[in-house]
């Protein structure tokens, strides 16, 4: 039997998933299809209940992570195709190019410079982070090497006049980009570290069992809601975060888009696009604590800004959620229930002006703040749906993995040797995403034991 | 120094990033001169295969057996480096990492005299350090195969079942007659829709337990005593309820704790306790399950009672389980109306779903506000609850043949005594503390000791399983490996001059130091986990921290202060938190002056007001104590030791005709590396340090 686990996804879950089996001396794949690992949480500001900074804990384990001799981490990469045999899968796993020798950078950033494409940086969505088409995704990146943007290798960019050559063949095609700044300002750091030809690589793993950890995505809203993609000055939670961060597009200034002024008056709007098309159908469960932590930072960064929560039911299912939530009330953050019509923007200040329903009173509200927050939810990884596939295992309703039996075999899938844990299953945080890894782990490491394995549908 | 070093000294120019600002083969030059350095070269990309192969062939040739490394920063780099000094045959150890890159060129980019100046002061600090470095080693303590789980209930049962299934052994211990523990009185356990009965839930697993051939199981005896340590543990046992029962011995090396809770009885709340009519969640639960609720007309649920208030948080559960209940009398005919009356209805997984079913067999849900409870009246000896419904905006009367309240949760009443025999906290209400809420929610600080279930706080049924199969894992671990591991950076205490306060064994967070009768400490270096707090607070300086001992320390303050101290800052940056905002800053490019000169330590914990007063003694322009957030630390309470004890440094120093003021002390996280470089901005305005900027003609 192979002594190999793979785990699928590398944010907290996969993580600590991957750490408990490794300790323990089994041998771990850790796949992540994005460049690096880390997931929402590197992109967090500070964490409830606790508000300790997100990277502060989350970049020791990813640094465990990858110097673990029992652990080979293998980001770019998707899972292609899984066949059952006896005593665990094969797995086929497919790697893309990054366009960088991994072993060869060294995350200097002097190609970073020289490259001339800058595109918005989709960690930090519409509050103003840009990204070089080569760039490495945050400063504590594991590994912490720097990948090209398909999109300029495809010829994307070219396309799009973004390129200053003027070359006849297409890029993809092109082994030596004569105008590559990047290659050129690599090579003038004594590196050659771009490998411009890289093409995507396969290879086969042996393994006892799989862990799903694919996580969640914060959800976009609808389009038009409460003017988000309209006026400008409406965010989502999650961009939010970035504003707060001291390490995202504004070093933790909490200004607006529209000016990069300093907001004085900021309101969140909880539950935003629930039960509305295009919107989640389900409580996602952080929301009602990440609006309280971000009006707790957003308090301490400076008192004198004004906070408003607007929301239905307010949930606190954790340990010390509850007194977190009134810490953020005696911070002077005005909780008010109710329902909100519609948001209006001033067009002189950019204000918003938010019209809603004191469900408490009845009263109609009308508000005016400078910074829209939309707590818009969580949603399954979009990449669920061929990963379910590919593992013949079911996703529910709305996209995430279904539990064979959630009450007599938690974290279990109708195939045995594949497991589930983090916002895989389903909305939760992260000491709940920590646990279910920790118990995913062991669930793993005792599949396919003698007789435990039948072959998958 | 030890007399027979000989230190190589490895700059690096990491390309043109550390030596398009910094003076590098200046640096080299002046390394070379330094006591000690028996060899020093330049390298154009340190970490690069090539490079790493000349340093092995530098180390072999040269017969250096101290290292210092001068480059990017040690969180990244300092795994890499170790590993190539260990294949040329050296003791890991023996390395120093100087950072000149995060530290110097990065920020200090249109100084480079100034930055070259830093660079140089920091390799001597590195080397004079590197100088009184010793051999350090992996620290092990055997662990055999076998746990102790306390508690029964459906956490507990997992977790032991987990631990067998491994091949491992498992003891659980049972108060009760019976294993179960609640779902020995809740009715049905209801989850996402589905819903079994709780007994059949409670049967399976009983089963399993019981037909185990690696679970010995006790049930109906407690704890009577408990020693030892992970991989030593002694656990007598005597049965429940009676003190002078007959004792029963066994050996165990790790434990697991799944104590579970109790309902928070509301005495006196509601007319409860002295009329019948009024039940809680639990007991209503137990006569669902016998089929024995009266028959009523009116039933009345109230949510929240004792709950989220200035005592307590939200219970977790209890909508659920209202909800779950309400239905339940609907749909078995006991009540002819249900009102459930709620603050916020905290339902998560299926919220919607199990609410409108509820609906559906005719339960009505009433919204109160927070602020007024509902009240409880009796007409014509029929109670009547009083309450504000929010949507209507008026007050109801709503008759109750039957009131159910809603009562919060505490652990059991054993956990006062399992506190004192694990020397581990636990909430006011009775609820385990774990070691850290987000990624340590399963671990107590001690190694080996694990806990699970509503002993952590309430939670549903399948929660409690996945705890108990997590807590399973984590002590498995060890007993798998068959040893715990410390990495060389542990306490040891010399004897000597130790005055056996015994203020070492209260203060360490993990419980790695033991007092034996006469208050003799000892370590167990293999759970020392080396943040240097007791050694900082050992008031006979009898403790010392492999690779941080007070010597090394000291060693670096003298080397960092010995020109031109009256411009410098020192300052001490603990590795996870406050070392993590220094290298953010050097990543964004955040620039600052360049007074610093900056000491590792593991955790701010370590540093000692003796170091400070040394510092200021040799004139030092301004001391810097840096560590993690608050709350939390790395090393659990590591940030706390250390601000209570920069307070009384002040105090001290005062007192000795220093000014206090020059002692700063920052919590900066890991992210923050604007915190950092504002700090350093500061510090050279408000203590005056500002000309060593001049150096550059600025
Ligand atoms: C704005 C916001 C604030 C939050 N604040 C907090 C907080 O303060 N405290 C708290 O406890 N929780 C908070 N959360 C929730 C927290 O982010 C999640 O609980 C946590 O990130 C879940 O971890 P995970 O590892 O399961 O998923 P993720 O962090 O999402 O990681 C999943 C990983 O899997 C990868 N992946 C996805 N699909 C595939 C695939 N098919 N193949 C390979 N790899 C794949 C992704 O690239 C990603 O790296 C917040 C969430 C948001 C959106
Ligand atoms: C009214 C009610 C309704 C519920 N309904 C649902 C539901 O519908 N769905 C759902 O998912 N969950 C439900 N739950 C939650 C579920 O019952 C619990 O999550 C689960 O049973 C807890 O298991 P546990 O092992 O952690 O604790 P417990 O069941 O409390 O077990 C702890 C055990 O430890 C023993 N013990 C304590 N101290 C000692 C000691 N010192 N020495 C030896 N033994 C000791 C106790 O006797 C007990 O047997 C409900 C809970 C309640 C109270
Ligand atoms: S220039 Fe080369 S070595 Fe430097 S970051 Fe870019 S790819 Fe890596
Ligand atoms: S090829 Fe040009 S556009 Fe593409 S990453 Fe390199 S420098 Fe940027
Ligand atoms: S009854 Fe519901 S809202 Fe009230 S404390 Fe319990 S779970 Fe929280
Ligand atoms: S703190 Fe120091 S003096 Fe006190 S017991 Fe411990 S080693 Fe001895
Ligand atoms: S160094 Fe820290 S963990 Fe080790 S014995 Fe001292 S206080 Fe305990």
């Amino acid at each position: 039997m192979s002594d190999a686990i793979l785990v699928v996804g590398a944010g907290v879950a996969g993580i600590n998933c991957a750490l408990n089996a490794a300790r323990y001396g089994l041998k771990v794949f850790l796949v992540d299809d994005t460049p690096s690992i880390g997931g929402m949480m590197a992109r967090l500001d500070k964490t409830f209940p606790t508000n300790d900074c997100s990277i502060c804990i989350e970049a020791p384990q990813m640094y465990e992570v990858d110097n673990h001799p029992n652990i080979e981490v293998l980001t770019n990469t998707s899972v292609k195709k899984v066949k059952a045999v006896a005593g665990g899968f094969d797995v086929k796993l497919a790697t893309q190019p990054r366009y960088v020798d991994e072993e060869a950078c060294t995350a200097c950033g002097a190609c970073v410079a020289a490259c001339p494409v800058s595109v918005p940086d989709e960690l930090d969505g519409k509050v103003g982070g840009t990204r070089k088409l080569i760039s490495i995704p945050f400063p504590q990146a594991v590994p912490n090497v720097m990948a090209i943007d398909p999109a300029c290798r495809s010829g994307q960019m070219r396309a799009q006049g973004a390129c200053v050559g003027g070359c006849a063949v297409d890029c993809s095609q092109c082994r030596e980009c004569p105008i590559a700044l990047c290659v050129q300002a690599c090579r003038k750091e004594g590196k050659d570290a771009i490998r411009l030809w890289q093409g995507p690589a396969s290879r086969g793993v042996a393994v006892r069992g799989i862990v799903v950890a694919t996580g969640i995505r914060d959800a976009r809203p609808p389009a038009g809601l409460y003017g988000y993609g309209v006026h400008q000055n409406v965010v989502t939670y999650t961009q939010f975060e970035r504003l707060m961060n001291a390490g995202g597009p504004t070093a933790g200034r909490i200004v607006r888009p529209s000016d990069d002024a300093h907001a004085h008056r900021i309101a969140w709007i909880q539950c935003a696009g629930r039960g509305l098309a295009g919107g989640v159908p389900y409580c996602s469960k952080v929301c009602c604590m990440v609006a309280a932590k971000q009006a707790i930072i957003t308090k301490e960064h400076d008192a004198a800004v004004q906070t408003i929560v607007f929301h239905n039911e307010l949930k606190a299912y954790g340990k010390g959620f509850w007194d977190f939530q009134q810490k953020a009330r005696q911070l002077g953050t005005r909780y008010v229930r109710a329902r909100p019509y519609d948001v209006v923007e001033n067009p002189a200040t950019r204000n918003l002006i938010i019209r809603c329903e004191d469900i408490d009173s009845g009263r109609l509200l009308v508000e005016e703040v400078e910074l829209l927050v939309l707590s818009t939810g969580l949603q399954p990884s979009d990449r669920n749906e061929k990963l379910a596939r590919v593992l013949g295992i079911d996703l529910d309703e709305h996209g995430f993995f279904k539990e064979k039996d959630p009450l007599l075999a938690p974290l279990e899938t109708k195939v045995p040797g594949i497991f589930l844990c983090g916002g895989a299953t389903g909305p939760i945080d992260i000491s709940e995403s920590v646990v279910q890894a920790t118990a995913a782990a062991l669930k793993a490491i005792l599949s396919g034991r003698a007789g435990r394995v039948e072959s998958a549908p | 120094m030890s007399p027979d070093a000989r230190i190589g000294v490895f700059v690096c120019d990491c390309g043109s990033n550390i030596a398009s600002v910094v003076d590098v083969p200046a640096v080299v030059e002046y390394a070379r001169g330094l006591p000690g350095v028996a060899f020093a070269d330049e390298g154009r990309w340190s970490c690069s295969v090539d490079y790493l192969a000349r340093l092995k062939e530098a180390i072999r040739a040269h017969a250096l057996n101290r290292v210092v490394i001068a480059s990017c920063t040690p969180r990244t780099h300092e795994p890499l480096f170790k590993a190539s000094v260990r294949e040329a045959g050296l003791n890991p150890y023996l390395l120093e990492f100087v950072s000149i890159r995060e530290q110097v060129s990065w920020v200090h980019r249109d100084l480079p005299a100034a930055a070259t100046q830093k660079a140089r002061d920091l390799v001597k600090m590195g080397v004079a350090k590197a100088a009184l470095l010793e051999e350090g080693a992996e620290i092990r303590l055997a662990v055999q195969q076998d746990c102790l789980v306390i508690g029964g209930g459906a956490a507990g049962m997992t977790a032991a079942l987990h631990v067998a299934d491994q091949g491992f052994h498992a003891l659980l211990v049972e108060r009760e007659p019976r294993l179960g523990g609640l779902l020995n009185r809740v009715a049905a356990v209801a989850h996402d829709g589905r819903s079994l009965p709780a007994g059949e839930i409670a049967a399976q697993l009983a089963e399993r337990v019981t037909s185990h051939p690696r679970i010995t199981l006790r049930t109906g005896a407690v704890i009577d005593a408990l020693a030892g340590y992970i991989g030593n543990y002694q656990v007598t046992l005597r049965p429940a309820g009676d003190p002078e029962g007959a004792r029963e011995t066994f050996a165990a090396s790790t434990i697991i704790v799944a104590t579970g809770m109790q309902e928070l009885l509301p005495a006196g709340r509601y007319g409860y306790g002295a009329d019948a009519r009024v039940l809680t969640q639990l007991e209503l639960e137990e006569r669902l399950r016998n089929g024995a609720v009266p028959r009523s007309g009116d039933a009345v649920m109230i949510l929240c009672v004792d709950s989220k208030n200035e005592q307590r948080g939200c219970c977790a559960i209890g909508c659920q389980v209202a909800v779950k209940n309400a239905r339940a009398l609907r749909e078995q005919g006991a009540a002819e109306r249900v009102h459930v009356l709620y603050r916020d209805l905290s339902m998560l997984k299926g919220e919607h779903s199990e609410v409108e079913a509820a609906k559906q067999a005719g339960v009505r849900f009433l919204r109160f506000p927070d602020e007024r409870y509902p009240a409880l009246e009796e007409r014509a000896g029929r109670l009547v609850v009083r309450v504000h419904d929010l949507l209507l905006g008026r007050e109801l009367l709503l008759p109750a043949d039957l009131l159910v309240l809603t009562p919060p949760f505490r652990g059991d009443e054993t956990v006062q005594e399992i506190k004192g025999l694990l020397k581990v906290s636990a909430s006011a209400d009775g609820f385990f503390q774990e070691a850290h809420v987000k990624l340590g929610p399963l671990d107590f600080p001690s190694d080996g000791t694990s806990l699970c279930g509503c002993a952590r706080g309430p939670k549903t049924l399948k929660e409690s399983c996945e705890e108990g199969i997590g807590a399973a894992m984590r002590v498995s671990i060890p007993m798998q490996r068959g040893f715990v591991e410390a990495a060389g950076i542990v306490a040891g205490i010399d004897l000597s001059e130790c005055e056996h306060c015994g203020q070492c064994a209260r203060k360490c967070p993990y419980g790695a130091i033991r007092l034996d009768e006469d208050k003799t400490p000892s370590v167990l270096q293999a759970l020392c986990k080396g943040c240097g707090l007791c050694a900082a607070d050992c008031p006979t300086s009898s403790i010392n921290i492999v690779h941080y001992t007070d010597a090394q320390l000291l060693a670096q303050v003298e080397a960092a202060l010995e020109e031109d101290a009256a411009h410098k800052i020192l300052g001490f940056v603990c590795h996870w938190c406050a070392l993590g905002g220094v290298d953010m800053a050097g990543v964004s490019r955040l620039q600052y002056p360049p007074h610093a000169r900056l000491i590792r330590v593991m955790c701010s914990a370590r540093v000692p007001i003796k170091l400070i007063e040394r510092a200021y003694e040799l004139g030092a322009g301004g001391v810097l104590v840096a560590g993690c957030e608050f709350p939390p630390c790395h090393y659990i309470t590591g940030n706390y030791a250390c601000e209570k004890r920069m307070q009384r440094a002040k105090k001290q120093l005062a007192k000795k005709g220093y000014d206090p003021e020059k002692l700063w002390n920052i919590w900066c996280s890991a992210a923050d590396g604007p915190k950092f470089a504002r700090a350093m901005h500061d510090m050279v305005e408000r203590l005056g340090l500002a000309r060593e900027v001049g150096a550059d003609g600025r």
